[in-house]
């Protein structure tokens, strides 16, 4: 009986170059078994390049990868086996069928024991096994493609980018079958710009920017390390509370005319504005306390949002 | 190699082929749309006939039986016209381009000529002078007049020949350099399904290799089971299936409607095989070096079009210009072309085996090229 590795991946000094271009910098981390390792970056970061190497559909520079035991440049046959990959953008045959992708997908890994129901179950994709690929919707296929990189009930699944693109909704229905992947124990290596896919799914996160890894723990260790604050929204104020905060040392950010934003270090620090504001007469109509996220951590490490949409005029 | 993969990837290529509307219109529709339309040109040529619209103004036995004679070697349809109208407006109302006259007085020359008594020629009375004039009121723009005049001339030399008495000097001796008699058809077919082949290996070899790239599915199959060979292999297979249903498709049309005598050997087998070799492997290349699938695509076009029409597809090379000639003579289509002929309409085994080792060689060099400029990683060459 074997046993499994503590860790399904081991990335030790990775390099890429293409040309005078380093798209991968030294890096290295671990992968425990069993667990969704998140990897973040905003694009041309080095992400993909990362993950395709540990897919072995590219070939490293230098350093080494191991996947379940394996170096990805000589096993690749046996590797193959024993992953399921999402790429990038997934796509397949225009004039297939749901069913008739996932059954060519089966028989590619030669596996006769594949519950091809259970998969379109799995991927909610019941009421659409008839329907070619062509007809599907971004969502759709995006599910189909996590169906398909389970055709081979793989030890370890990589995940590149698998909602981007899609509207919140079909995101929210790719996280639901992200969700029960996590639940079923596999070892999944997800690559996102969604922070808030990340936080949600993942047990460790890596932060990697212009090809080096800046950050590597769990979402709280890596917000606990960088962004250790805590967000206060006064909201329905007028420019009293602005004044008060001020003289305390503080640095209010005014936001929409009506709400004020202040960065504070500990809980404390809301209770004695809070009281100086009821002994000036201008206590607000109501207010928000929030952790920063990821995203602020991104910010701090990188100087970059991940994405366009992201900023959050949260203060540094 | 695995054969289930290669089985696997077989099925998917066959399905995408049944639903893809346009790719079953130029694999089969389109060829044999070809070979009914030239098909139907080619044959009237082989055997042409024309109506000839005759005004018999004399009206008599012996104008009747000269009708028949006319009539005798299948190439001409005689249509009366009404002695009591006009002739030349009679060829503008109706469009003939050729009105044949026959005079008044035909039967009484001829028995003036024949010195014809109770019937029976009498050599005492024959008049050597008598004759008679026949009238053509034809259209000289008109492309097949010229071809109604020949055929009347010919018929009327045979007539007053015969009349004379007088035995041939010179008599033609036809051998044809065939066993048997070909038509036009014959030849074109061969030619079409040459055509048909390299269409669908080059396109289909471009649409595996480029679009598919493209699209990223073969970035998803490289993390599969599926190896590079596996993948050549079954495209090649695809493209070698689909060649022999389109040729299929392209003969059963050409026996039945067009009863063609062609012989179908092993060299037509051999000859598919190296051109789906040949034109797959410049699919390959393309693309590889075509940055993008749709110029892939254009460029697959570009080479096809011109060599359809410039090796001798769908007409005879003498037709050309010398220069053009010697252009078809470096395309590889020319080669199938020449080689399917001699294997099917000459049944020429030595030229067969010729062209077929002309194209062999070539299909090696470009499949060779094709599949080591595949790739099947993502790193940039």
């Amino acid at each position: 009986m074997t046993t499994e590795p503590e860790h399904a991946i081991v990335v030790e000094h990775l390099t890429k170059r293409y040309g005078d271009l380093l798209a991968v910098n030294d890096i290295s981390f671990h992968v425990r078994t069993g667990e969704v390792f998140a990897f973040l970056g905003p694009n041309g970061a080095g992400k993909s390049t990362t993950v395709e190497i540990i897919e072995t559909i590219r070939t490293p520079t230098s350093g080494s990868v191991c996947l379940l035991d394996m170096d990805v440049t000589t096993r690749k046959h046996d590797i193959v086996q024993r992953i399921g990959v999402l790429p990038q953008g997934f796509s397949s045959f225009d004039k297939l069928t749901v069913r008739e992708t996932i059954q060519y997908y089966a028989r590619l890994f030669g596996s006769r024991t594949t519950d091809i129901d259970g998969l379109i179950e799995l991927a909610n994709l019941k009421d659409k096994v008839n329907e070619q690929f062509r007809t599907l919707s971004g969502g759709l296929k995006q599910r189909l493609g996590i169906a398909i990189a389970l055709v081979n009930d793989p030890e370890v699944v990589f995940l590149d980018e698998p909602t981007t693109g899609l509207d919140p909704r079909a995101r929210r229905e790719v996280w639901k079958v992200l969700l029960s992947l996590k639940k079923n124990g596999k070892t999944v290596f997800l690559t996102t710009h969604y922070m808030e896919e990340a936080e949600l799914l993942a047990d460790t996160v890596a932060i990697i920017s212009k090809g080096k890894i800046i950050a590597l723990g769990t979402p709280d260790e890596l917000i606990e390390r960088n962004a250790n604050y805590l967000v206060l929204t006064l909201k329905a104020v007028d420019g009293t509370p602005f004044e008060v905060i001020q003289k305390m040392g503080f640095e209010p950010v005014p936001e929409n005319h009506k709400h004020i934003k202040v960065r504070v270090e500990h809980a404390d620090d809301i209770r004695k504005i809070l009281n100086a504001l009821t002994d000036a007469g201008a206590a607000p109509l109501s207010l928000d306390v929030r952790r920063p996220n990821l995203e602020a951590v991104f910010l701090k490490l990188t100087g970059e949002a991940l994405r366009d949409d992201s900023l959050e005029g949260m203060p540094e | 190699m695995s054969r289930r993969v290669i089985g696997a990837n077989l099925v998917v290529s066959l399905k995408t082929f049944s639903r893809e509307k346009s790719v079953m219109f130029f694999t089969i529709a389109f060829p044999i749309i070809l070979i009914l339309v030239f098909g139907t040109i080619f044959l009237k040529q082989d055997n042409p006939s024309f109506d000839l619209h005759v005004q018999d103004l004399d009206q008599t036995n012996s104008s009747a039986q000269l009708l028949k004679t006319l009539e005798l070697n299948g190439k001409l349809k005689i249509i009366p016209v009404d002695p009591a109208i006009d002739a030349t407006q009679y060829a503008k109302d109706q469009k003939a381009n050729l009105v044949l006259m026959i005079p008044k007085g035909y039967e009484k020359a001829l028995v003036r000529r024949l010195g014809l008594v109770g019937g029976i020629p009498s050599a005492a009375l024959r008049d050597p002078n008598a004759s008679v004039t026949v009238t053509y009121i034809y259209d000289a723009s008109s492309s097949t007049t010229s071809a109604k005049i020949q055929l009347l001339q010919s018929a009327f030399a045979v007539v007053n020949q015969t009349m004379s008495g007088q035995p041939r000097f010179i008599r033609a001796a036809e051998t044809s350099m065939l066993t048997r008699k070909f038509r036009f058809i014959d030849f074109f077919v061969p030619g079409i399904i040459a055509m048909a082949v390299m269409t669908s290996s080059l396109s289909g070899a471009v649409n595996m290799n480029a679009e598919l790239r493209q699209k990223g599915v073969i970035r998803k199959l490289s993390t599969t089971p599926i190896t590079r060979t596996d993948w050549i292999l079954s495209n090649i297979l695809y493209q070698f299936l689909i060649a022999v249903i389109s040729t299929l498709a392209i003969l059963v049309v050409s026996y039945t409607v067009f009863s063609v005598r062609l012989q179908v050997n092993a060299w037509l087998l051999v000859l598919i095989v190296l051109e789906v070799f040949a034109f797959g492997g410049i699919g390959m290349i393309l693309a590889r070096v075509a940055k993008e699938a749709e110029s892939a695509t254009a460029a697959a076009n570009f080479i096809m079009f011109p060599m359809m029409f410039l090796s001798g597809s769908f007409f005879p090379l003498e037709l050309m210009p010398g220069f053009l000639q010697t252009i078809a003579k470096i395309l590889p289509l020319y080669y199938v072309n020449e080689g399917l002929r001699a294997a099917m309409v000459s049944v020429d085994h030595t030229a067969a085996l010729r062209y077929a080792a002309m194209i062999g060689v070539f299909a090696i060099v470009v499949f060779v090229l094709g599949v080591n400029t595949t790739k099947w990683d993502e790193d940039p060459a």
